[in-house]
């Protein structure tokens, strides 16, 4: 019994402990020369959102008088919405939010306007009725994405072929976007046919796995259209196994390292490049004029998807070397 | 007390014909059932699609859950003691990205698959010995190993992908020998090995002691915070030859890998009979596991099923293996 | 309405494999107590389950207060006015005695579900009032005795102001004191007009409380009688199907050197100073009655717990035993007292159970020696007559009797040279402890030295060749074979 009151009575030490030092972030955050950013993340562990971290932090280390405040919320929306309370407690001079779900993150914007902290959201698009609370948005459209996507796999095709659509994780909002991009066009050209969707859960070994299926199902493909990169390239380390690749055109979205690779190795015919770095950049910038008290013209600062394909690849490849 | 079978003997001498169904084939079906479950499957699917018996096909599907499989065998064997594992998924990702920086071009093969390996040993390790000699249920322990390992493969590799493999690692996963791909020929052993293990060694039947009786197997005499620090070790260490596989599949070193590996793990056990209640479960029983899971996926997306529903139907074969599975648990 | 509160018609009851049943009668009289005989596997329990509603028949007509009873459970049973004592306790142990006694049937306050603690409480202080049971209802479930969880139970079924009272078993883990304040409880249970229906091995309770007897054997009923007019040879007859003659066979062995000596064991809390000697050839008891710290002194011997002070000798050398592994090195073997607790893996076969503690002899290159198994497993199962149809038979689908017979061969494989024995015949049937009592007497033969717990008086002084009496965690005095009987033990014991 003795033990365990120790025991609670350790762990209310620490908390106190940790509570006074929130409290001393409290004050150095109103000084005007050094910006505390609070910057609420999603989930640390994806690959194509380390780069627009690395955007922010990179601002981070830049700038001597900025601070960030970096936190993952391991895709809970709950944890997020506590995530930016603290924040707002430790009275951080702007909060950048990529949100968890997009339809969870009015409360979050309600409390720091409440507080008097300017939201910038990044990367995923909230609701219009969000966005009139907020300082900003940064971000690319995501249906825009699967819209170049396809334009160009249609371009490819001469406006007629089948195609294999492969999604994301089912549920999330990039896969309806970008897949509602990718069917406006279809629907588009008469020609051209979706004749197998299923999901590969954005991971390259799932990705190979459904490919490999769909290969021994002896449907004809002219074209795999993927919510992003990994799947696409599952679904060419399959096709080259197999060796079926023949002339199927394979497309994927966000341009990563590996992937640009892959187009330039001439394997990945199509990708649409999400400046992960720019909305990174982008978004820490607008925080920052927020802070500084900037009026905006227009709140949604677009960081434009680029479709990237063998002819440019280089220069994108130059993007990632910086 | 209730089963009053000391007359067992007599009684079965009188069965005449009416019992044949009662006593040869209602236990021979419930007792290899998940056999007959496969084998349903597959007839179907041989009618319902001319492309699922073709021998790419099948090599393809038992190579897509040979991953799960070599997980699932070591998740079996600690589901016997009573124990669970959820950390698998967490070890793969740790192994894939911890390898994936040694196994560049040029470098020793050897090296970078001891240190898979050895991820795995230590994981397991950890988990073992925190849930004896802490005495925690393995459940918080493991959890605990699931959400660290994870964490430490995010940080060991800046939350990155690490390309750039070498040729030999590479050929574990993509490789072929005589006709049948690496991964099918490794889980095979992995297969053999860990049945010889559990059903002709003392390890083995330590094993189905610990899970079914731990006070009386402290009592005959078996060292069981050993054997199952020994178990741990050993399943961690499968979790890490399946993260080398895969890493080696798709050709490079992922944080993100393995995410729900141990659910599927855990279903392959399940629907291969191992109870959750400990004390029975066997290898052969979760390799028809994971083939379940295996046919069910490929046949659907031959069949050009849509994603949402190859999720209901996997929760329903689950949910169903496990209710048969009571049903003879409680005939016995 | 008829003179019987319950009648049974050709009730019949099969299980895979196995006619638990077979064309059963019994008729029980009202506010009688009608004690139900008959090996283990005999059928009782089965039967007691159908009229409890726990298993349906397969054919065959139950009438109860003259009408045709169809119970789909043990609840609507209760509501028909029947309860019943069962075999095995199954309490909760984090729960209150009072919530124990009313689980399923709380009192709450209207129908909001909210439960009222306090009456429940003062309900069970009034239930233990009329009963004359000394528990406080407030303590925990874990924290008592088995013997006073016992008469929780038995409380328990009273409290349901049943017609029927079903106990199976109810004085396998009470002492006398408790067994004798159980009689008081039923001889005002039938002044009530209630009816009794008493399962029990023990056969001197069997003569002393109950009116008739009815016996079956293999799942057939072989007859009733009234209590008056049969006696126990000819009711052990009836139940065996032959006669059996003397109960204990103890044979006279050559009592060779000591090779055990415990000197001054202690356990705080649980026994102190604690001396004795064993020889070869030797079987010793250690009689008293439950929690008397007899389990726990051989639990320190085998290495399940540690002695706080103390020694322990083998053949004159000190051995330290720090763990079961230590005790089986030292060819010391130990049959736990609860069969399904500490001893059988129940999922597992009888080859499987026998071969657990000593698998080393059964290594052949790392690999089990299927061959060498089978012989050694068929020859204990000869030895010791273990009915069953193969080895790979689950031991939980064996009777107590074969249960236990199988448990012993286990640590007979290891071939020890110290036998300790914890209630060898608890929950075994009539047949089985007789052979069980002639196996510890050849083994005495041999050589082995055997230590044996027993609560049952008769079988103490039967086998035993002296014996030590504990009490309250000390032991209190020592009598050899010829000296020892019932009166003596008792006068030791409480003095």
């Amino acid at each position: 019994m003795n033990k365990r009151l120790m025991g609670l009575l350790a762990v209310f030490v620490l908390l106190a402990g940790m509570l006074a030092g929130c409290g001393s972030a409290t004050t150095s955050g109103k000084d005007k020369n050094h910006i505390v950013i609070g910057a609420a993340m999603p989930v640390f562990d994806d690959k194509w959102l380390s780069y627009l971290y690395d955007g922010i932090n990179q601002y981070d280390k830049a700038h001597k008088n900025v601070e960030v405040k970096m936190v993952d919320a391991k895709n809970d929306s709950s944890k997020q919405m506590s995530q930016v309370d603290t924040f707002i407690t430790q009275g951080v001079d702007a909060i950048i939010i990529n949100p968890v779900d997009t339809d969870a993150v009015e409360p979050m914007v309600n409390a720091a306007n409440d507080a008097n902290i300017p939201v910038i959201i990044v990367n995923r698009m909230p609701s219009k009725k969000v966005m009139k609370k907020i300082y900003a948005y940064v971000g690319s459209e995501s249906l825009e994405a699967g819209t170049i996507q396809m334009k160009k796999v249609a371009e490819l095709l001469g406006g007629k072929g089948d195609i294999g659509l492969m999604n994301g994780t089912l549920g999330q909002e990039s896969v309806v976007k970008r897949t509602q991009g990718n069917k406006d066009v279809v629907k588009e050209n008469p020609g051209m046919k979706i004749v197998r969707e299923a999901s590969a859960d954005y991971q390259r070994s799932t990705g190979m796995t459904l490919m490999e299926n769909w290969i021994q199902s002896g449907k004809h493909f002219d074209a795999i259209v993927a919510n992003n990169d990994e799947m696409a390239i599952g679904a060419i380390s399959a096709l080259d196994e197999a060796g079926k690749r023949g002339n199927i055109i394979v497309a994927g979205i966000d341009g990563t390292i590996d992937a640009l690779k892959y187009v330039k190795d001439g394997k990945l015919n199509v990708t649409a490049f999400q400046d992960a770095n720019g909305q990174g950049k982008g978004a820490i910038e607008a925080a920052i004029d927020a802070v500084k008290g900037k009026k905006l013209k227009n709140k949604f600062i677009n960081i434009p998807f680029q479709l990237v394909t063998k002819d440019n690849v280089d220069e994108f490849i130059k993007k990632w070397q910086k | 007390m209730g089963n009053p079978t000391s007359s067992t003997a007599t009684a079965v001498n009188q069965g005449s014909e009416r019992n044949l169904w009662k006593e040869k084939i209602g236990p021979f079906i419930s007792k290899y059932g998940i056999v007959f479950v496969l084998l349903a499957m597959v007839i179907i699917m041989s009618f319902l699609s001319p492309s699922f018996l073709k021998t790419q096909n099948l090599l393809n599907i038992v190579r897509q859950i040979s991953f799960i499989g070599i997980v699932g065998i070591g998740v079996t064997i600690v589901i016997i003691t009573t124990g669970i594992d959820l950390s698998s998924g967490s070890v793969i990702a740790l192994t894939s990205v911890m390898v994936a920086s040694f196994a560049h071009p040029g470098n020793s093969l050897i090296i970078s698959l001891l240190i898979g390996v050895g991820v795995g040993v230590a994981c397991g390790a950890i988990n073992g010995i925190i849930s004896t000699k802490g005495k925690i249920p393995p459940f918080i322990s493991t959890l605990g190993m699931m959400t660290a390992a994870r964490g430490l493969a995010l940080l060991y590799s800046d939350g990155r992908p690490i390309p750039n493999l070498s040729d030999p690692f590479m050929f574990l996963g993509r490789g072929v020998i005589a006709g049948i791909p690496v991964p099918i020929i490794i889980f095979a052993l992995v297969g053999i090995v860990s049945h010889i293990l559990l059903a002709k060694t003392k390890f083995g039947k330590y094993t189905y002691a610990i899970g079914g009786n731990v006070q009386a197997a402290k009592i005959c005499g078996i060292n069981v915070d050993r054997y199952l620090i020994l178990i741990y070790i050993y399943a961690g260490l499968l979790s890490s030859i399946a993260g080398m596989l895969l890493t080696a599949r798709v050709s490079v070193g992922q944080p993100s890998m393995g995410v729900s590996f141990e659910l599927d793990a855990i279903a392959a056990a399940v629907i291969g009979g191992t109870s959750l209640a400990g004390g029975v479960g066997t290898i052969p029983g979760t390799i028809i596991g994971a083939l379940i899971i295996g046919v069910l996926n490929n046949s659907l997306d031959l069949l050009g099923v849509s994603s949402y529903w190859q999720q209901i139907l996997k929760g329903a074969i689950i949910v169903s293996a496990v209710l048969i599975d009571s049903r003879k648990n409680k005939k016995a | 309405m008829s003179e019987y509160i319950l009648e049974l018609e050709n009730i019949t009851k099969e299980f895979p494999g196995v006619k638990a049943l077979d064309n059963i009668q019994l008729k029980i009289r009202k506010g009688s107590v009608h004690g139900l005989m008959g090996e283990n596997g005999a059928g009782k329990s089965t039967l007691m389950k159908i009229i409890f509603g726990i298993y349906t028949p397969d054919t065959g007509i139950i009438r109860f207060k003259g009408k045709e009873l169809k119970v789909s459970g043990p609840k609507e049973a209760v509501k028909n006015g029947i309860s019943m004592i069962h075999q095995e306790l199954s309490p909760v142990p984090h729960m209150t005695v009072a919530e124990n006694i009313f689980l399923g049937r709380e009192f709450s306050f209207g129908k909001t579900g909210w439960v009222n603690n306090k009456k429940m409480v003062e309900e069970s202080r009034r239930l233990f009032e009329t009963l004359n049971i000394n528990i406080d209802p407030t303590t925990k479930m874990k924290d008592l005795s088995i013997a006073n969880m016992q008469m929780v139970e038995i409380a328990t079924a009273v409290s349901y102001n049943a017609d029927l009272i079903i106990m199976d078993e109810p004085t396998s883990a009470i002492t006398d004191k408790e067994v004798e304040q159980l009689f008081g409880i039923i001889r005002s249970l039938q002044a009530k007009g209630v009816s009794i229906i008493y399962i029990s091995h023990k056969m001197d309770e069997i003569f002393k409380i109950c009116d008739e007897l009815t016996v079956f054997r293999d799942g057939q009923y072989i007859g009733t009688k009234s209590a008056k007019e049969i006696d126990e040879n000819t009711l052990i007859q009836m139940m065996v199907g032959r006669e059996i003659k003397q109960v204990f066979h103890k044979e006279k062995a050559e009592l060779l050197d000591v090779i055990l000596s415990v000197k001054n064991l202690s356990r705080k809390g649980k026994f102190q100073n604690i001396s004795f000697e064993l020889r070869k050839g030797e079987i010793l008891g250690i009689a008293g009655l439950m929690g008397a710290g007899r389990t726990e002194v051989i639990e320190c011997i085998f290495g399940i717990d540690t002695p706080d002070t103390g020694e322990i000798y083998i053949n004159g050398k000190k051995v330290k035993i720090k763990s079961p592994e230590d005790a089986i090195k030292n060819k010391i073997a130990l049959l736990t007292e609860d069969r399904k607790l500490t001893g059988a893996f129940l999922p597992l076969s009888i080859r499987e159970n026998m071969i657990i503690s000593n698998i080393n002899r059964f290594l052949k290159g790392g690999y089990i020696n299927k061959r060498l198994v089978k012989e050694k497993c068929n020859e204990q199962v000869e030895l010791l007559n273990i009915k069953t149809p193969h080895l790979d038979q689950l031991i939980m689908n064996l009777s107590g009797g074969n249960q236990q017979k199988v448990l012993l061969a286990r640590w007979l494989l290891n071939d020890p040279d110290i036998l300790i024995l914890d209630e060898p015949t608890r929950g075994v049937d009539v047949g089985a402890k007789s052979e069980i009592h002639k196996l510890m007497s050849k083994l005495a033969q041999q050589g082995k030295a055997v230590i044996m717990i027993s609560s049952e008086m008769p079988e103490i002084l039967g086998m035993s060749d002296r014996i030590i009496v504990m009490h309250e965690g000390i032991k209190k005095g020592e009598l050899g074979r010829e000296e020892a009987n019932q009166e003596k033990i008792l006068e030791i014991a409480y003095h």
